[in-house]
């Protein structure tokens, strides 16, 4: 019986920056509680009672957060894997910590328990593969008779609509170790050790559902509004004359003022500050962040210790946003607001724009695209 | 401090009483023992590390109650002899002990002049060889001796004769955990923690007797009741969590020991601090005392600087080890900041204030402790569990923690506009984000460690609320990297301690807003001048410090709670040098992390 798992949560997460700049993306917020945590729920629902997490890039905000997993009824073990070498050379690292199967998780994407149970009663090795409409982004894997033939990663073009993707979801045994080792050069891949072992022996491909990845910056708000619903207001404070609707997460001691508006898809994070009269809709905001009085918040990413000043407008809707070089077209997407940026009063983001960290937006000011951090903008 | 475990039940009482050693270890020790309730009793004990004695006795044994300590030397060296558990000549009782037992010189001599053989140099050792002399049950003999002893105590014995465990408390700490087929005791719920989270808090003349079946408490030989209560935060969150010490993992934990610290404390719109307080307390007094020591003492200086300005009220700082008692006691309020509130200093300069009629107010972060019972308010700083000897997120959930009791005192005596204290208690819920925002810069320090960790001495200074500041980081350098480090109003520099300064002896300033910097920058060039390093921690966009230091640390805006925000640069800088040395930074030499003793 499998009740170990191995989380993969070194990586950085590129395609999330400005978020990803402070933050492993697994501690990206979704309905205030990071990726990763839905990951160990899920785990902990599962049956699964040691985990053991791989931590690489800001390991701190991981380890800080989840610290021995007593909170979620698990025990973490951490290894570090101290240079990003690919997801191969990152379970390499736990290889002492476990033996016998195991099941291995990527810990930057969300999946639900019924998910982990299907793969604890596989038999190794294992991956789950789910229907995804960005094929592109994923690993597209061949499957015949429920088997794995072939696993080909992040396929420039793709005809067909829909694709059987790597759902980042594993059962293994400690054969896996031998084969990464065998990879040809320093950098190494979990898929394609997993694809070389597919040449040999049977790999098992399990269908699942339950599987949600957040891979963009617009993708953050989808998922959140998908999860939030009305947790933990009992610790928040609500101005007796503040209208929040249902569909809303709010953090412990989130704060929203008199007259303010809060509507469906938000969540508030910890401490964060909602002022009189402002509007925030669709959005995720951060713990410690600041909305204004009379600011209105659409469709956005308001970041951890953001402040957005009086009357600061992110109107929201659809934009064309560059991602890493690449143009995505019309997607919905306010704007986004980096980790301790500050917006001035009456200044506005037009749609699709993003913030870096620590940015300076001046009074009035109206910014578009894509703005590096800790730069000045002004009038 | 000396920490004390013991067990009644009916399972093997070794491996428990080894469990809680290794759970006390945190409160810093010498030398550790176990006495284990067989016929004759026996016992292990060692100068050194719990790990060593834990390679020195079985794995397992036949007893099914006993006591274990952990020692940290007050009366004799740190030596095996001197080691509790301590026996009487017999070794029919077994004994541990916390505290001082003041007149044990008469009794040692006594008990010799009888034909008593002792072993150690302990003040300790009386005990079992007075239980020896006593007639009765074990209860009865323990209740004769305390009647003979002078000091304070808590005391923890076995017999041959009988199974169980026997306790007296007379200031000093000692808490019963109560479990299904086993009853415990300990010197902090840590101890047992992971048995059992229903405790009683034993009370100052209380005896107690804990069985496999039960616990009986008795109080001047009346049998007494203490109220059961269960303790919500576990031990467990103690472990170091993927950290390499629990100092790095308690600096990190900042952010979210704040927003708790804060949390339902603050109302922006009308302006007020939300404190579990009677404000009385706060409106009738005419002077505010601070009593601490250590780390606290630099919360309660930060706190003066607060209070003066928030309240308007006169307000000193004192070492709780130099206290005299209050000025005027019918219009003092003594406030007593002690982290794990069974600091002995503390608590006796306290007591000394209520004993003459002033009010007291504790500012601690253990529920249940000392101080929270024997003053006449308490509030608490929700910093969670600190193991980590070097107190690092407890002193910025005290500063917060104090500077909402200036600002409620302000506003209950109507010298604190609500419009400012809008702005200040908004101040207080921006500072976990700004915490995070400087331990984001991490790196940078480490760097700065590398650059000049090697130095031969360091000098901290700032004024105004950089005083406090300047001390602190002082102190936790000098604590756990063991460098000669000094703090001082940086006005102080020219009046001796410049002559000190040399290339290599860096000198850190504190540069922010509420510390006076442009003054400051004086004192920076007097060091430039004789080519000392300067590293300084200014706010954003101070380009004067830029200009003039070797390396700036920026601190976000954030009025009064700036100098709060440049102190975690201060921490990161002291683990930093005290890594690249090989400290043992969780638990520096000949210190405890809470000191029961005066």
């Amino acid at each position: 019986m499998t009740n170990k798992a191995v989380v993969l949560a070194a990586g950085e997460g590129r395609r999330l920056r400005p978020l990803t700049s402070l933050r492993p993306k697994p501690m990206v917020p979704v309905g205030n509680r990071p990726v990763l945590e839905h990951v160990v729920e899920a785990l902990a629902d599962a049956g699964i009672d040691e985990v053991v997490f791989v931590v690489g890039y800001r390991r701190e905000r991981i380890q800080t957060y989840f610290g021995d997993g007593d909170d979620w009824g698990v025990d973490v073990e951490y290894v570090v894997q101290d240079k990003q070498l690919g997801t191969g050379h990152a379970l390499l690292q736990a290889e002492e910590a476990v033996d016998g199967e195991f099941l291995v998780v990527n810990g930057d994407s969300i999946v639900d328990a019924s998910l982990v149970s299907s793969l604890v009663s596989a038999n190794a090795p294992a991956v789950a593969v789910t229907r995804s409409d960005q094929p592109t982004d994923y690993g597209v894997v061949d499957t015949e008779d429920g088997r794995v033939v072939g696993i080909e990663e992040k396929p420039r073009v793709y005809d067909a609509e829909t694709e059987t993707i790597n759902a980042g979801v594993y059962r293994l045994d400690e054969a896996v170790f031998d084969e990464i080792r065998s990879r040809p050069g320093g950098e190494t891949s979990l898929t394609e050790a997993l694809a070389s072992l597919a040449d040999g022996d049977r790999v098992d491909a399990v269908r699942v559902e339950g599987w949600t990845d957040v891979s963009h910056l617009w993708d953050l708000l989808r998922v959140n509004s998908e999860v939030v619903g009305g947790r933990g207001e009992d610790d928040a404070d609500v101005h007796p004359t503040a209208y929040v609707a249902d569909g809303v997460a709010l953090g412990d001691d989130a704060t929203v003022g008199p007259h303010a508006t809060i509507l469906p898809g938000t969540a508030l994070g910890d401490n964060a500050n909602v002022g009189a009269g402002a509007v925030v809709a669709n959005s995720v905001v951060f713990a410690d962040a600041r909305v204004g009085e009379n600011a209105v918040v659409r469709d956005s990413v308001v970041a951890e210790d953001a402040r957005l000043g009086s009357n600061a407008t992110v109107e929201g809707g659809r934009a064309d946003v560059v991602v890493e070089g690449e143009l995505y077209e019309d997607v919905r997407l306010g704007g986004v607001v980096g980790d301790y940026s500050t917006i001035g009063g009456g200044a506005c983001l037009e749609p699709g724009t993003v913030l870096g960290n620590d940015v300076r937006v001046g009074t009035g000011t109206v910014v578009d695209g894509r703005v590096s951090s800790e730069t000045e903008v002004r009038r | 401090m000396c920490g004390i475990v013991g067990y009644a039940g009916d399972q093997d009482a070794l491996p428990v009483l080894v469990d809680g050693l290794q759970r006390l270890e945190y409160r810093g020790y010498d030398s550790a023992g176990v006495c284990l309730r067989t016929e004759p009793l026996t016992v292990h004990k060692k100068a050194g590390e719990v790990g060593e004695l834990v390679s020195a006795v079985p794995e397992a044994s036949d007893a099914t109650s006993g006591l274990g300590h952990t020692r940290w030397s007050t009366h004799g060296e740190p030596t095996d002899e001197n080691a509790h558990p301590h026996l009487d000549c017999d070794a029919r009782y077994g004994v541990v002990h916390n505290g001082i037992i003041e007149n044990y010189g008469d009794l040692r001599e006594e008990l010799e002049d009888a034909g008593h053989v002792f072993k150690s140099e302990t003040d300790t050792e009386v005990v079992p060889h007075l239980l020896e002399e006593a007639d009765g049950t074990l209860v009865e003999r323990l209740s004769s001796v305390v009647e003979r002893l002078e000091g304070s105590y808590a005391l923890a014995c076995v017999s041959a004769d009988t199974d169980g465990v026997v306790v007296a408390r007379n200031d000093s700490p000692l808490v019963v955990g109560r479990g299904d087929d086993a009853n415990y005791v300990g010197s902090d719920v840590t101890a047992f923690v992971e048995h059992t989270r229903k405790v009683s808090y034993l009370h100052d003349g209380d005896i107690a007797r804990i069985t496999a079946d039960g616990v009986e408490v008795w109080n001047h030989g009346e049998r007494v009741d203490r109220d059961v209560e269960t303790v919500d935060w576990d031990v467990e969150a103690a472990e170091k969590g993927g950290y390499e010490h629990y100092m790095l993992k308690e600096i990190h934990e900042q952010p979210r020991s704040l927003r708790k610290t804060v949390s339902e404390r603050t109302d922006e719109t009308e302006g007020e601090a939300l404190l579990e307080i009677n404000d009385d307390v706060l409106a009738r007094n005419e002077r505010v005392e601070f009593v601490a020591c250590g780390t606290s003492y630099h919360a309660a200086l930060y706190a003066c600087r607060l209070f003066e300005e928030y309240a308007e009220l006169p307000a000193t700082a004192e070492y709780a080890s130099e206290y005299d008692g209050p000025h005027d006691p019918t219009d003092t309020l003594v406030i007593a900041v002690t982290q794990s509130g069974e600091t002995a200093d503390t608590l006796s300069a306290t007591r000394r204030a209520g004993r003459e009629g002033a009010e007291t107010l504790a500012v601690t972060n253990t529920v249940g402790s000392t101080a929270a019972r024997e003053t006449d308010e308490v509030v608490y700083i929700r910093a969670g569990p600190e193991i980590g000897v070097a107190a690092t997120k407890t002193f910025a959930s005290q500063v917060v923690t104090l500077a909402l009791v200036a600002i409620s005192a302000g506003r209950a005596r109507d010298t604190l506009p609500a419009v400012e204290a809008s702005s200040l208690v908004s101040d207080l819920r921006r500072v976990p984000g700004g915490v995070q925002k400087i331990l984001d810069q991490e790196d940078a320090v480490e760097e700065a460690a590398k650059e000049y960790g090697y130095d031969d001495a360091f000098f901290f200074v700032g004024r105004r609320l950089g005083v406090s500041v300047a001390l602190e980081g002082a102190l936790k350098l000098k604590e756990i990297s063991y460098d000669h480090a000094e703090g001082f109003p940086a006005g102080e520099l020219k009046h001796g301690p410049l002559a000190l300064v040399t290339s290599d002896t860096p000198v850190l300033a504190v540069l922010t807003e509420g510390t006076r910097p442009e003054k400051t920058l004086n004192n920076v060039k007097e060091v430039e001048s004789r080519e000392a390093p300067v590293l300084a921690v200014a706010s954003e966009g101070d380009d004067e410090a830029e200009r003039l230091a070797d390396t700036v640390f920026t601190v976000p805006s954030l009025g009064e709670m700036e100098p709060l925000l440049a102190n975690v640069y201060l921490q990161l800088f002291a683990y930093h040098v005290a890594r690249l040395k090989g400290r043992p930074i969780d638990k520096p030499r000949n210190l405890a992390k809470s000191v029961t003793v005066e």
